[in-house]
């Protein structure tokens, strides 16, 4: 009897939990809901309206006669609507629009946006993580995996807690900067977007209520159904962040290619029009990507620190493991990353070519070049960073002996990806040369060469992880040997005809040639998507060779890890500071013009001088975060010792 | 270098080709020589390798590659040297080998080698030093924007062109309808070192007496081009005119992959249009000295020589379609 009122508490406790947590989600989401009905009328309140005298001597003066419409024609949709907003305001350079310290306004400003973006992206990309990895755990038939998969997703939530607050620290600061020293802009902006503004506020609301639930909720909501509801929870907090984010996108895209507007700048009653920009989407699939590959890098950089500074072999197993995963996470968002970059370059040159040229062949085109360095930077260091994980397994040192042809294919792929097209030279080495172009190495300067370039970089990566999947395995299936044929002459045939292509592209017309990147790309991608399932068939039931020895890793690969997520963030610095300032003297892209007495490009030095400050800065304050990591840690999350097999299934890689 | 022939056309491939035949002839001499016990030492084999690198760049390549960009590629290369010689354990080991030798100097070379480093070091870093602060009488370098973005809209003759959708009137079928695929069809063969396709063809040779539509304008265009273009820009269109070589830097050379072959043809006309002293601020330091050719050609004169100067250097306008 005792036992049934037992069970019946129990299931009553259940229910209760399920049937509360179900309230709180919904609480939670009531606003976004609400603001939700206020977008679907067309943005409540006319935006950026006019003051509240004129409104009154308009009542005035159209009493008892029926109003006027001034009907706007949308500079982007080429669509009639209703005048509802005021002009972008025509600045001066004075105090009233630019007040200002004695300093560069927009470095203090660029300051403040890139420190929010690091930790918004970084809060943005751990949950989606958390979930995969809390999944990946929940479906793991192995105990002991399960709970070290369920031990890492929670790691790596509480790092990004405390990130959380700085997030939001850091986001009242910009709002404060864009309000002291750019308030006219702003004034226009927020205007413009004032429905979509309080819906981000809410937002964020519902994005802190349920990540707090999410990581407080961890133990409590550790078994059966209540599991489950925290998995879900995860799902919510990453819809509310997602839509955070490509609503942030939406401003910088109307910066950038505004629409919704007329040719002053005055609203015309559509919100959709002025989110849904020529460049949303791109902007949307590239910033998930990057937000991803980005979170991985951090992590990893993370479990790198805690790798070096381990008093134990256990730690150093543990933390060489989670250091791993967030690489492999890391980089399968970085691999599409080229691509979806691509696609946005795309649009740019489809909404305005003069936008495109400033980027990609004039004024920021050197610019490119430091990015296309820091890309190659990524892949080497990753290739790296597999070829150190080989020597970790009983077996790897038979793929090691064949490094040297790899870096051969990277290292050049990489000289031709980074060949400048415009030359920094002095003038007597202009002459020298004969021309701007040099003869020889003036081809590698442009598309189809450098297309041929990262496709070969991203080849040879996929094959170092397939080797590494194979480290310390020998395939027994009966086709072995001919999968092995088969999957090396589908290499060498991929990389050929991406050679071929590339030399193939200098001999017809340019539309034809951006073309060719499809089968360049295909290629590439059938390499990802065929031979690594390929692969890992042909290792199903495959003859180990000896344990992996997590934590018997050189050092110099946590110091790879450790240059990947500086390199990611330095990337992240500059490309940001390219989309911003390839608007050059606007503030939104032909509406209203930057008059500030900054509104020119900087030099090449300086900029690369304050994107540093930048990653220097965010590298100190994350260090913080990690400390404060550590003073939290009770007990190493660890069970298996170092140097002993952790047993199967082995992370996301399959491995 | 100049005996071996950097083969026009070939070059972009024959310099990748030549340097892996050298690293894998070193390879194969290296094992080889490891097989009768007498392998390079892993350290001595990464600094061979890297001198080898910068020797080809600085004295094979020709004409001379600036020095910014041997400096990336060196710096490329040694990064990929590091990569190679500590990919795995036992390389790193045999890698540092020399080095940690020198700094245990256990026997008297390498005790000596210290000595020498301890003295030479310093030596060689003042002596860095003091050259960087040697005042320098060289023109500073340059950071030139070759192809600034253009206007969005261009006026010439009283007429605006709005570039990203403008077209060349003369690039015309025989039905008279602009058509961009058949006059690229008619240009001249780039494998057979720009040749025309048929010389007996009025539809392929712009001097052909029956020559009409599109091919007499190119011959058309090519009249202007001698007429006014060709001291500069050169009979065979590759930038080394009669006058070239008074001006710095030279005329731009439209033989060139990374010249018009990269621009739409609106970017061209607007170019010759205004000339050196119409480009954007964009365009610093606006080193060119190209006369803005409105004040001396007509609107159809400037259409055509575009025209000529694609089809003899055998590229094709960008069009983003």
């Amino acid at each position: 009897m005792g036992r049934l009122f037992n069970q019946m508490t129990r299931g009553k406790k259940k229910l209760f939990a399920v049937s509360a947590l179900g309230m709180m989600g919904g609480l939670l989401l009531l606003p976004v809901l609400l603001s939700m009905t206020a977008v679907a009328g067309g943005g409540g309140a006319p935006a950026g309206g006019p003051p509240a005298d004129v409104v009154a001597a308009q009542k005035a003066g159209a009493e008892g006669e029926e109003k006027k419409v001034e009907m706007g024609r949308d500079v982007y949709y080429k669509t009639e609507g209703p005048v509802i907003g005021m002009p972008a305001p025509i600045t001066a350079d004075n105090e009233t629009y630019y007040p200002r310290y004695n300093f560069e306004s927009r470095v203090l400003l660029w300051v403040a946006n890139q420190q929010h973006l690091y930790y918004g992206s970084f809060v943005l990309a751990v949950p989606i993580f958390c979930m995969c990895i809390e999944f990946a755990g929940m479906v793991s038939k192995d105990k002991a995996m399960a709970k070290k998969y369920d031990q890492l997703a929670y790691d790596f939530i509480k790092i990004s807690l405390t990130a959380y607050s700085l997030t939001a620290i850091l986001g009242g600061i910009l709002i404060f900067t864009f309000l002291t020293l750019y308030p006219a802009f702003f004034g226009y902006l927020s205007g413009i977007f004032r429905p979509v503004m309080h819906i981000y506020a809410l937002m964020f609301v519902a994005e802190s209520g349920t990540l707090y639930i999410y990581y407080y909720g961890w133990d409590k909501m550790r078994e059966g159904v209540l599991k489950w509801l925290h998995l879900s929870m995860s799902v919510v907090l990453n819809v509310i962040g997602t839509t955070l984010m490509m609503l942030a996108n939406s401003w910088i895209g109307f910066m950038m290619s505004p629409a919704g507007v007329d040719e002053q700048g005055r609203f015309l009653g559509n919100i959709w029009h002025v989110i849904h920009t020529a460049l949303w989407n791109p902007l949307n699939v590239h910033r998930i990507l990057g937000n991803m590959a980005f979170g991985g890098g951090v992590v990893a950089a993370y479990a790198a620190y805690r790798f070096l500074s381990s008093k134990t072999d256990e730690e150093r197993a543990h933390y060489d493991w989670m250091g791993y995963i967030a690489m492999s996470l890391g980089v399968a968002f970085l691999i599409p990353l080229p691509f979806a970059g691509y696609w946005l370059m795309r649009e740019v040159y489809a909404y305005r070519q003069q936008m495109g040229i400033t980027l990609m062949g004039g004024l920021l085109a050197w610019l490119f070049i430091i990015q296309a360095t820091m890309i190659g930077i990524l892949f080497l260091t990753t290739n790296y960073y597999l070829w150190q994980a080989l020597g970790r397994m009983t077996g790897g040192e038979r793929f090691q002996k064949y490094i040297k042809y790899l870096v051969f294919i990277l290292v050049v792929g990489l000289l031709v990806f980074i060949t400048p097209h415009t030359i920094v030279m002095s003038p007597a080495e202009l002459k020298a040369m004969g021309g701007q172009q040099h003869p020889v190495l003036g081809n590698y300067g442009v598309m189809s060469a450098k297309n041929g370039g990262i496709n070969a970089i991203i080849m040879t990566t996929i094959l170092s992880f397939i080797w590494y999947q194979r480290g310390n395995r020998v395939p027994t299936v009966s086709w072995a040997k001919f999968g092995n044929i088969f999957m090396g002459c589908f290499f060498v045939v991929a990389q050929i005809n991406n050679i071929w292509l590339a030399c193939y592209g200098y001999f017809i017309p340019a539309n034809v040639r951006i073309g060719l990147s499809v089968p360049q790309v295909a290629g590439t991608l059938s390499c990802l998507l065929l031979m690594t399932p390929l692969n890992l068939a042909m290792l199903k039931g495959a003859r180990p060779l000896g344990p992996i020895q997590w934590g018997k890793i050189a050092p110099r690969s946590q110091y790879a890890l450790i240059m990947l997520a500086t390199a990611f963030t330095w990337m992240m610095g500059l490309m940001g500071y390219i989309r911003s300032s390839v608007r050059l003297f606007w503030h939104v892209n032909e509406v209203m013009r930057d008059n500030s007495p900054w509104a020119y490009t900087h030099t090449i030095g300086f900029a690369a001088n304050v994107i540093s400050f930048n990653v220097l800065f965010f590298w100190v304050t994350i260090m913080f975060v990690f400390w404060l990591g550590t003073l939290g840690a009770k007990k190493v999350p660890v069970t298996a010792p170092a140097g002993q097999p952790i047993p199967s299934p082995q992370p996301a890689t399959g491995h | 270098m100049t005996w071996l022939k950097l083969v026009e056309g070939y070059m972009p491939m024959q310099m990748i080709t030549e340097l892996a035949i050298c690293i894998l002839a070193f390879s194969i001499v290296n094992y080889l020589l490891k097989r009768a016990g007498m392998g390079l030492p892993k350290f001595w084999a990464g600094i061979f390798v890297f001198a080898f690198v910068l020797w080809y760049l600085k004295y094979r390549i020709y004409p001379p590659i600036p020095f910014s960009v041997r400096a990336i590629y060196g710096t490329v290369t040694a990064c990929g040297i590091f990569m190679w010689v500590s990919g795995s354990q036992p390389e790193w080991e045999e890698f540092k080998r020399p080095i940690i030798n020198v700094l245990d100097a256990k026997t008297g070379f390498t005790k000596a080698m210290r000595l020498a480093l301890l003295i030479l070091l310093p030596i060689g870093l003042w002596g860095f030093a003091y050259n960087s602060f040697l005042p320098s009488f060289d023109e500073p370098i340059e950071l030139r924007t070759v192809h600034p973005a253009p206007p969005a809209t261009t006026k010439v003759h009283g007429k605006t062109y709005v570039l990203q959708t403008a077209s060349n009137p003369y690039r015309i079928n025989p039905q008279g309808k602009y058509d961009q695929g058949y006059t690229d069809s008619h240009i001249v063969d780039q494998s057979m070192g720009r040749l025309m396709k048929n010389v007996n063809s009025a539809e392929d040779n712009p001097w052909d007496p029956n020559a009409k539509g599109y091919i007499k304008h190119v011959r058309e265009g090519g009249e202007i081009f001698f007429q006014n273009c060709h001291f500069c820009h050169g009979d065979n269109l590759n930038g080394r005119g009669l006058w070239a070589f008074a001006f710095n830097p030279i005329p731009a050379n439209f033989t060139d992959a990374g010249t018009i072959a990269q621009l739409q043809e609106t970017f061209v006309f607007w170019r010759v249009a205004k000339g050196g002293i119409g480009l954007p601020g964009e365009g610093f330091p606006w080193a060119s000295v190209m006369p803005p050719w409105e004040q001396h050609l007509t609107v159809d004169e400037i259409w055509k020589v575009v025209m000529f100067e694609y089809w003899h250097t055998g590229y094709y306008p960008r069009t983003w379609d």
